[in-house]
Order: structure tokens, then sequence, then C-alpha cells
């Protein structure tokens, strides 16, 4: 087949001048950085290390914090620190945030959740579930009333996925199928799916109690541990910290939302709308930390976005 | 292979700094790079601001880009997923304004019944195809590429190639 179409007369001479005079803009990454850089990190601990020590020094620390979150942060995500892709919600829709910092608007819908492997998304909106590929394509949907949460697990080849419909849990099978009620008072509140054999489900009743329940009997099951979380966030007086096994790898001033773990994980993302920034940390080898600022804008304003997972490198 | 050690030279060059080499790796790849574009979206003037996008996109990401990967892949996948996203916007624009949709966009005179019977596909089959029979990559390498299933990669040539021959006949 010949696809072959003439290039356009003075395009690329034009293209080459915006994308030279940019390379010359950039900011390069000097060689020297190995040098300095330990200089600088033992410095900054130091000075830091000095501050906290002290009442006043706290304080100044959190009120510098205040004012710019991560003052070194990057003004768009140019790029994930490791493999995968993030799902996020924002009030434009649902995005898919490939390795490279490309994005993808998944649609005008509210909320979404990765399949067990990465290969589709599961997404909802008012009265609508429906299962996409990562691009964007439809695969199946189902109209149901006020849907929200929807969550999806299983192996390779059997796969549920659990979402509440008004005041209904509900579970349909991952290619659309078997559609069917599982309790009637379900509260407004993400049902979880629980580790180990079996499609065990916990959800939250109307009461507010947790319940565990067997996704393709219906039979109650006994208590059993809540699924492991990426970290937990814990609000400090004015400041919120992320916790992982125990200890404290991320604090800042004012509200931490979502945390969620690299596929490798090697890293955390802390989602942080106070400062209206991502913060990557590294919490394998040698810690490091990425931000990134400017996040509401990048997923089409309004009010800043969700993490609904990083999945699957 | 001796491509490749120009093109692993070259980027090597640029994230030392050197506008040269960059301007070598430019122009080796921006003729796919605006052809992949323009065949998925069908606008010269929209072809050319993907194709030139997705080179600052590159260019920001160089520091981090692994030499002993080709840069073409990278470079194509930004490409032909932003073209995707500009023709459905477009679809999307053209069920919401009709009178607008109605004017011509913007297109060089390519004189090919193949390349117009493409325009009539869908932006999902014409980046599969695109990716196979302009850029050569194989229905594996479009599947990691697009992020999708190799079947569904596999149907789209399939579907995108069958109604090519339906267009053209």
């Amino acid at each position: 087949m010949k696809l072959d179409v003439p290039l356009p007369e003075g395009a690329e001479e034009r293209a080459w001048k915006v994308v030279g005079a940019a390379f010359e803009e950039r900011v390069p990454s000097p060689r020297e950085r190995k040098v300095w850089r330990p200089v600088v990190v033992l410095a900054a601990v130091a000075v830091v290390a000095g501050a906290v020590a002290s009442p006043p020094g706290q304080a100044v620390l959190d009120s510098i914090r205040e004012a710019v979150g991560i003052e070194r942060a990057q003004p768009a995500l140019f790029s994930l620190p490791a493999p995968g892709r993030l799902l996020v919600e924002s009030a434009d829709g649902v995005w898919v945030v490939q390795a490279d910092g490309s994005k993808r608007r998944l649609g005008g819908w509210r909320e979404a959740s990765w399949s067990p492997f990465g290969r589709f998304v599961v997404v909802a909106r008012a009265n609508e579930l429906a299962a996409l590929e990562p691009d964007g394509d439809v695969r199946w949907s189902l109209a149901r009333p006020r849907v929200r949460f929807p969550r999806w697990a299983g192996d390779r080849i059997d796969t549920r996925i659990a979402y509440v419909s008004g005041r209904s849990l509900r579970v349909v099978a991952g290619d659309g199928t078997g559609d069917r009620l599982l309790r009637r008072n379900a509260a407004s509140v993400a049902p979880a799916w629980l580790p180990g054999e079996g499609f065990r489900l916990a959800y939250t009743d109307r009461a507010g109690r947790t319940v565990v329940v067997d996704a393709d009997t219906g039979r109650v099951l006994p208590p059993a541990a809540p699924p492991a979380t990426a970290g937990t966030i814990q609000k400090r007086g004015a400041s919120s910290e992320v916790v992982v096994d125990g200890r404290v790898v991320f604090r800042g001033t004012g509200e931490f939302r979502d945390v969620a773990r690299s596929p490798d994980g090697r890293w955390l993302l802390v989602t942080w709308p106070t400062a209206d920034q991502w913060v990557f940390v590294r919490t394998a080898g040698q810690r490091k930390i990425e931000a990134v600022s400017g996040i509401t804008r990048q997923f089409g304003g309004g009010s800043f976005p969700r993490i609904a997972g990083w999945c699957c490198a | 292979m001796r491509a490749g050690r120009d093109e692993r030279a070259w980027i090597r060059g640029a994230q030392a700094g050197s506008a040269s080499d960059l301007e070598a790796l430019f122009r080796s790849h921006w003729p796919s790079a605006w052809r992949a574009a323009f065949l998925v979206v069908h606008d010269a003037a929209a072809a050319e601001d993907i194709a030139q996008e997705a080179f600052l996109a590159a260019i920001r990401n160089l520091d981090r880009f692994d030499r002993r990967r080709p840069f073409g892949p990278w470079l194509h996948r930004i490409v032909v997923n932003r073209a995707i996203d500009w023709a459905r916007a477009r679809a999307l624009r053209a069920e919401l304004e009709l009178v607008d949709a109605a004017a011509p966009a913007s297109s060089p005179d390519v004189g090919s019944d193949v390349v117009d019977a493409l325009r009539r596909l869908s932006p999902e089959h014409r980046a599969a195809i695109v990716l196979r029979h302009l850029l050569g990559y194989t229905p594996g390498e479009i599947a990691r590429l697009l992020d999708l299933p190799r079947g569904t990669v596999n149907s789209r040539l399939r579907r995108g190639l069958d109604q090519l021959q339906e267009e053209l006949t």
C-alpha cells in the first residue's frame, strides 16, 4: 500500500525554528550536578536539622512550605518517575497518563478503576457503567441508576466488577455479563475487594458497619483485615504526613488527598491539593522527591483531580 | 545499522547540549512525524502543530531518554496519540457545529485515492494503518505503542483494510 504525502513547503523550517529555540532555552542538566548535589543535600540537611530543633524554626519552615509547596517543582507533568500508567479522575473527566507524560482524556466519566492487569478501565457516570480500552474505546456499557465506585478484581481468566447503584451493591462479570444485585443496603462508600481466594468484597452498609460478602453467592463472611494500602495519610495540626510501615515518608502543610504506589514499588505519589502539586517520593534506595505543580490546570481545571490507580508497567 | 549508530550519536550529542545533533535528529524524524500526524488528522496545519509539539515533548524529556532504545517509536507514540485526540475532538466539534465542520480542512493536494479513502475511516483505524503501512511497525509493536491488546490492533487493521478496499472499489 502506498501511503505517501508530499510535505508542505516551509513546515519543517517553521517547526525547526520553534524546536531549536526551545532547545536553546531549556535548562540543561549539567554533569557537575553529580559533584555538587551531595554537598547541597548535606548543607540542606544541616539547615533543616538546625531549624526544626526549635519551635520557632519549625514555624518558619511550615510557613515556607505553605507558601511554595515543593519549591523546585516542575511546571508540568513531563514524565512519571517510574514505569506504569496513572488513572486520574478530574472534573473534566477520566484521564490516562503514560510514563512519558502524555495524557489522554477517556471522556466525560466521573470515576474509574483499572482492570487487574491494566488492560482495561471500568468507568462510571451518573447512570452508566462501562468498560473501556485504555484509549477510550467502549467495550461494553450498562445503564444503571446513580452509579458510583466501580472496582475491578480478579485474575487473567475471571474477573468481577463491584459498584454501588443508588443504595444497592451490585456485581457484574468483567465482560459485562451477569450483572446482579448483591446487597440492598449499601452506603455511599467505595467497596473494596479483599486479597486471597475467591471474590470477597468488603462494603459499608447504611448503618455504617463494614460487611464482608462472597460476591458470587452473596453469603456474609467473617470479618477480615482490610486490604493493604500504599500509605496512610495522617493529619497533624495544620500539617499532613504520609506513613508507610510506621515510618513518616513525607510531610507538608495543609491537606494530602491520595497516595498511590508505582507498579515497581519504588515510588509513592502523594497528591497535595493545598499546594496544587503532585509529589513523587522514592522510598526504595536513596530517598528522592520530584514534584509537579499546576496539577488542576493540567487536568482541565475546575477541582483538584484524584488518583484512581497507578498500574502495570 | 549505520542509521542506528548515527541516531544514538545524535541523541548523546543533544543530551550534552549540541544543537547541531538535535537538528540532525529533528530532520531525520520530521517527515515521518508530520506524515503520520497528517494521515490521522487530514489537516496539514494541525499535523504541523502535532508533530512540532511531539518534538517539544521529546526535548523536555531528553535527559531521561535511554539512548539504547530507538527514538522513532517514542516520538511516533506521542504523535499518533495526540493525532487521535485531535481527530476525536474535531469529530465532536463536527457533531456540535455542523456548519463549521462542512468547511474543508487545510490539506495539501495529495492526489491519492488511498489517502482520500483513509480519510473516511475512524481515527483509531487510521492510526493503526498508518503505523503499520507508513511507519512499518508490526502489530505487536503497534499494540505496545498504543497500549492496546494485540487482538484489538489486529482487528483494527483488518477492519480498516476491509473498509479501505470497499472505499476504493
